[in-house]
């Protein structure tokens, strides 16, 4: 009866996962973007502690870290504790088809959880105030705005900016009285961090050996195999989550692993320069913080990747003082424009250094063109697929879709 | 940081920031923000079907943790307002469904969510009967009317008081009070709120006029005419 009743998503019909494999055969995206070139990420710090709402493109994810008193788990009787929850309705309006809705909840509850939890990234050892009886238990919601794909980095990436950014009040505990301070007796405690971990999503389809980076709901949801790695700031795979048909070697993974080494870490270098920002603001601003209202309209305390990791780039020592100026005073502006503008021509190398330096595998760093080990790797990925699909012949009917993958192979052959 | 007493904080707001929605809001008023968004006609499923109206569905989410009693009292004062001014009758058998989600609570919330229903709605092209606004007002420790509280200054508060008015006739749609009051504070606050319920009309028209190109001294005229 409605045209929206079942919340239709792009990517799900056939018309276009075959465009969008046809694409990506093609090395092209249908945003324009190139096969390893993120979106930019924007953060906002709010006005309480903990509180960051992120956004890449249109994948807009809000966090909020709370803490109180509890008492810890029996099996840890001196750790506090990390809750992490993931709120996909709301007005994401994610919430209709229960079956994806589950599913979808899941995954990223457990990736999260993998991340943060498993893979110990606070200190939790800290939290806890007096053994077996109080600790601190940290909570964090993360509120799912709006689904373009992608939700996977964008919710750890807020995570990590929300726990990064919090503090809890001190604490003292004496004769077995417990005393919390408010912020004007004690100053507030940021929390201690082992590690800072990040993720990165690539896409793998049947058609091209080339995984993408980023990718939007389109090309997500029309996606064959959907890799999530986490790493740390030291390039330490914290968790990895490969799934889905299409067939991958080793090697693509590798090749994944080692740009979303590099890309975790000047993600993680991008929230710490944002949270310097924001602490310069607080100190100037006073009270006047305007927190997440500012996510309307103007633009001056979204807090942009490729903004301050270009400005970095360019003046190395001096960049925090002198970025804090252009980015306060509205008078200095055009300023501002003058610097981007510079950064236009030197954006292509500097822009995607962090993602191109170390490369695909050494042998075939130039892949971007799609020279001849691409080819090799497409055709190699081909094989394997048609190996499979003879197997899989015998016993189900699938013939029918491996003809149509080789003849949109053919075309696309053609076409390069 | 004195603010002045009778008058409304600053309203801003932005159209469409979020893609996967009929239509959605952000929505400030002084430091307090929030997040509209509607989706509908819908399907329905059946226990709620109605055939003689659309079923209306309003949830409101707190930043932290999952709604509590707070939140929920909120919601339904949300929906109540909602169900006054909405034109179910056009779309029946059919859901409509708004989302309202909190980013910054500084004071005064449950005004600006009314408000934030309201230009989503708009803004999603849901047929309303009118559009409507609500204010909210205490009166503090000496006695004085604040209008559209800042949150450090609802610490001391006697009585509070939110209203929401229609656009068309200026009915009261909703009344919440707090606190201790006498009858004649009561209908002075009354009258400050229905006050600055035009301001907040105002507003929504010059917004949602700028949001569909068409130049504020336009809009006005048409006022003009229409009156």
């Amino acid at each position: 009866m409605f045209m929206n009743s079942n919340l239709f998503e792009p990517g799900k019909s056939k018309p276009e996962r075959s465009f969008v494999q046809l694409a990506v055969k093609q090395n092209q995206r249908f945003d324009g973007r190139r096969s390893n070139e993120c979106r930019d990420v924007e953060l906002t710090f709010g006005a309480d502690w903990g509180t960051v709402a992120v956004s890449m493109g249109d994948t807009k994810v809000l966090t909020h870290v709370t803490c109180d008193m509890g008492a810890p788990a029996t099996s840890r009787p001196n750790e506090g504790k990390l809750q992490l929850n993931v709120n996909l309705g709301g007005v994401a309006f994610l919430d209709e088809v229960q079956t994806t809705h589950d599913q979808r909840s899941l995954t990223l509850n457990s990736l999260l959880e993998r991340t943060f939890r498993s893979s110990r990234s606070v200190d939790l050892e800290s939290l806890c105030v007096a053994a077996e009886q109080h600790v601190w238990c940290i909570r964090v919601d993360v509120n799912v705005l709006n689904h373009d794909g992608n939700l996977y980095d964008a919710s750890t990436i807020a995570t990590l900016a929300a726990l990064m950014h919090f503090r809890r009040p001190d604490v003292t505990f004496t004769d077995d009285e417990l005393r919390i301070y408010t912020e004007k007796e004690r100053e507030f405690i940021p929390l201690l961090f082992l590690h800072y971990p990040v993720s990165v999503t690539y896409c793998i389809y049947k058609s091209s050996g080339q995984p993408i980076v980023d990718p939007t709901l389109l090309e997500e949801n029309a996606a064959d195999s959907v890799i999530v790695l986490s790493f740390n700031s030291y390039q330490e795979l914290c968790s990895l989550n490969a799934g889905g048909t299409a067939p991958t070697n080793v090697r693509t993974i590798m090749q994944c692993a080692r740009n979303a080494a590099t890309r975790c870490k000047s993600l993680v270098d991008f929230v710490r320069k944002a949270l310097l920002l924001d602490e310069e603001r607080r100190l100037q601003g006073g009270r006047l913080v305007n927190g997440l209202v500012a996510l309307i309209g103007n633009t001056q305390h979204k807090l942009s990747f490729n903004k301050l990791m270009s400005c970095q780039k360019q003046e190395p020592q001096p960049a925090p003082t002198e970025k804090m100026e252009l980015d306060n005073e509205s008078s200095e502006k055009p300023e501002v424009e003058e610097i981007e503008v510079k950064e236009e021509p030197s954006k292509q190398e500097t822009g995607d250094a962090p993602m191109d330096s170390s490369g695909w595998l050494p042998q075939d760093e130039d892949s971007q063109e799609l020279s001849i080990p691409s080819d090799a790797s497409t055709s190699k990925a081909g094989k394997g697929k048609q190996n499979r699909s003879k197997n899989k012949a015998n016993k189900k009917p699938q013939q029918k879709k491996q003809t149509d993958h080789s003849d949109s192979e053919e075309e696309a052959r053609q076409y390069i | 940081m004195d603010v002045e007493k009778d008058k409304l904080r600053q309203m801003h707001c932005e159209f469409n920031p979020l893609s996967r929605c009929d239509g959605s809001v952000m929505y400030s008023q002084g430091a307090t923000g929030l997040i509209g968004a509607v989706l509908g006609p819908i399907e329905v499923k059946t226990q709620n079907l109605s055939i003689d109206g659309s079923y209306l569905e309003c949830n409101y989410r707190p930043k932290a943790g999952l709604p509590q009693v707070k939140e929920r009292i909120r919601e339904a004062a949300i929906r109540d307002v909602l169900e006054l001014a909405l034109l179910s009758e056009a779309h029946p058998r059919s859901k409509m469904s708004v989302q309202i989600q909190e980013l910054e609570d500084r004071g005064s919330i449950d005004a600006c969510a009314v408000n934030c229903a309201c230009l989503a709605m708009l803004i999603g092209g849901l047929p309303l009967k009118c559009s409507f606004a609500a204010v909210h007002c205490i009166i503090n420790e000496q006695g004085e009317y604040v209008l559209d509280p800042d949150q450090s200054e609802t610490l001391h508060q006697r009585a509070s008081f939110t209203f929401a008015f229609d656009s068309v006739e200026g009915n009261l749609l909703l009344v919440q009070t707090k606190g201790a009051f006498k009858i004649a504070q009561f209908n002075d606050i009354e009258c400050l709120c229905r006050s600055a319920s035009a301001e907040i009309f105002q507003f929504y028209r010059s917004q949602v006029a700028k949001y569909h190109g068409r130049s504020e001294a336009t809009a006005e005229k048409a006022e003009v005419m229409e009156t």
